[in-house]
């Protein structure tokens, strides 16, 4: 079969170690509290790579951490004041066993910060950043990027990409890089044959079956282009929205910042951004107090507004890819999910 | 002139070069970059902001309220609002900020020429207006233009210099109301709507600007609506919370528009797409 290898299991690990040589290497770990969370290695032997379980973070914190410095300032007197770039150069770094909601995800966030004006702390990390897919053959219960189309397989946006078939995994390219690394380490990769091709396709099918959440997301995207969502969604949401963050926070997808200045000394400081939730009651409010948002009432509607009708309306696809992590971290009711499904039950 | 890519976020430090006081609650700072070569490139045009750093304040959009001259100096006019613009107003002449920008669409300078022109401002909104008016004089607008500006007292009517000149030009008509009489004033009181009433208008053939409160912007629009305006003739602009200026955070956003990178400036036929307190109440 053209462009599409098998890497037996018992060779994974010690590919890997090769890979880290010259990558830095992100992976799902799991740590001894027993979360799996995608984590820098250090040393591969003595960690476990948990590729079972989702990793209860995606990769939006590496490549857009949560605080980062823009650039630091002094003013040692009135009538001086300097910028200093921060020159922080992201080394090379691969990323492995990424999903594809967490690939669409990255996907996204290439159109927010790259699109127009260019973000060169983004810009540098993903041009640093090689992505290895892994496919889904078993969606977990919050997961619905069936219906979001970012999964449970995903062809491309990768530079590789796995298909577990038990013993073996079917790797598959996308990108040039993808393709250099199984040229570069050809001794870990042999042909697929039209029988590993048709398994894959076999996991995808079984997958695509074994979703158990029904989200109607088709139909609360044309409510909201129609504006036929009822009022009365909204103010329930909000009644019980606790305005926590959480939801934002967590999603890879939710990718709004603030900026601002911490001083350092009396005269020198750092120009920070931090991640930043557009439910917040400060998130549009104006020097003096006016806020034009009431977001005691429009905070979460902003939100899912933006995801699935003003993303749609711009992109012909929602900027929810259906991981499913808002709805296991949201303790108000209040996530995606219970609104996509409330605004398609109630009637307008 | 928009930042290269690798210092997208990176000001210049700009010095004070004059600080006029407007009012009480508005100073309009004159600035020009430390960097000559800079200062000398440097262009805008009416209607774009900048963002204005102040050491351990961060940053807030002002729009420019000069008129674009080569080398010129940049006028930014602050009101007093918050703790960055306080700062601001504590700063003398020879003190330095930082600068990066100009950022978002203009106003459309080469649809006004050759129309009527129509401009309503109330307290600092005259200031992006200021930068328009001034761009057209200077390149010899020869149409009617009309200015009415609303302060909430006598003593906060800010860019008295400028109404004075434009009140001696030949083609401009410039009209103030305040909605508090003190003693000695011996001109309007009232919105500035009622201005509006006294104005000979030919909505087919104008264009008009506004810039203010929420609350004035409905009623002109109102009241421009019973004039004949046409929606794509209203030409306002609006003003956000904002944190990088350049279409990325999404402070700014007003549905699928973010008003850095779509706005600041927009007509009123492009803001009817949207849901827009000022527009809603």
């Amino acid at each position: 079969m053209k462009d599409k290898y098998l890497l037996k299991k018992d060779h994974l690990l010690p590919l890997l170690r090769k890979l880290k040589k010259t990558y830095r290497l992100i992976a799902p770990v799991r740590n001894t509290h027993g979360d799996t969370l995608f984590t820098a290695i250090d040393r591969l032997d003595e960690v476990r790579i948990d590729l079972d379980k989702q990793p209860q973070n995606s990769l939006k914190q590496f490549f857009f951490p949560q605080q980062e410095v823009l650039f630091t300032y002094d003013n040692p007197a009135g009538d001086s004041y300097h910028f200093q770039p921060v020159v922080e150069e992201s080394p090379p770094s691969l990323y492995f066993g990424v999903r594809p909601c967490d690939l669409s995800a990255v996907l996204y966030m290439d159109v927010v910060f790259l699109k127009d004006a260019k973000d060169p702390s983004y810009l540098q990390k993903r041009q640093n950043s090689i992505l290895v897919g892994l496919n889904c053959n078993d969606p977990f219960a919050s997961c619905f990027c069936n219906v979001t189309r970012s999964g449970p397989f995903i062809d491309f946006g990768f530079d590789l990409q796995l298909t577990d078939l038990g013993d073996r995994f079917l790797v598959e390219f996308d990108r040039s890089r993808g393709q250099e690394i199984i040229t570069s380490w050809q001794q870990f990769f042999a042909p697929a044959g039209e029988a590993d091709v048709k398994a894959q396709y076999q996991s995808f099918l079984e997958a695509r079956g074994k979703f158990s959440l029904q989200v109607h997301l088709d139909q609360a995207v044309r409510k909201l282009a129609l504006g036929e969502v009822p009022e009365s969604v909204w103010e329930e949401l909000s009644m019980r929205c606790q305005d926590c963050g959480g939801c934002a926070y967590i999603c890879p997808t939710c990718t709004c910042f603030t900026i601002h200045d911490l001083q350092t000394s009396d005269h020198a400081g750092e120009r920070l951004r931090s991640w930043d939730a557009c439910t917040f009651s400060g998130f549009t409010r104006m020097a003096g107090g006016h806020n034009p948002v009431d977001r005691q009432m429009r905070g979460i509607e902003k939100r899912f507004r933006h995801k699935l009708q003003f993303d749609v309306k711009k992109d012909n696809r929602p900027s929810c890819v259906g991981c499913g992590r808002c709805v296991n971290i949201c303790f108000g009711g209040t996530d995606i999910v219970r609104f996509i499904n409330m605004t398609c039950c109630e009637n307008s | 002139m928009p930042s290269q890519s690798k210092d997208l976020y990176l000001p210049r430090p700009a010095e004070i070069r004059e600080v006029i006081e407007e009012n009480s609650q508005i100073k309009t700072f004159a600035l020009s970059f430390i960097d000559r070569e800079y200062q000398d490139r440097f262009s805008y045009a009416p209607g774009q902001f900048l963002m204005v750093s102040v050491p351990h304040c961060g940053e807030a959009p002002i729009s420019v309220s000069s008129t674009p001259v080569s080398g010129g100096a940049i006028h930014l006019s602050v009101r007093r609002a918050g703790r960055l613009t306080a700062a601001m107003h504590g700063m003398r002449k020879g003190d330095v900020v930082g600068l990066r920008g100009p950022y978002g669409r203009p106003f459309p300078m080469a649809e006004l020429a050759g129309r009527d022109l129509l401009f309503v401002a109330g307290g600092i909104g005259l200031a992006p207006l200021r930068s328009v008016i001034n761009t057209c004089l200077a390149a010899g607008h020869g149409r009617r233009i009309t200015i009415l500006y609303g302060s909430r007292t006598p003593s906060d009517i800010a860019f008295k210099a400028d109404l004075t000149s434009w009140g001696e030009t030949a083609n401009v008509s410039c009209l103030l109301t305040v909605d508090r009489a003190e003693p000695g004033w011996q001109g309007e009181v009232g919105l500035v709507t009622a201005l509006l009433a006294q104005c000979r208008l030919e909505p087919d053939d104008a264009k008009a600007l506004l810039c203010g409160p929420p609350m004035m912007i409905r009623a002109v629009l109102a009241e421009l609506a019973e004039r004949g305006f046409a929606d794509e003739d209203i030409i306002t602009t609006m003003e956000r919370h904002m944190k990088c200026g350049v279409g990325i955070c999404r402070h700014c956003h007003m549905d699928d528009k973010l008003v850095c990178r779509d706005g600041p400036v927009f007509t009123l036929q492009e803001l009817k797409q949207l849901k827009v307190m000022e527009l809603l109440g």
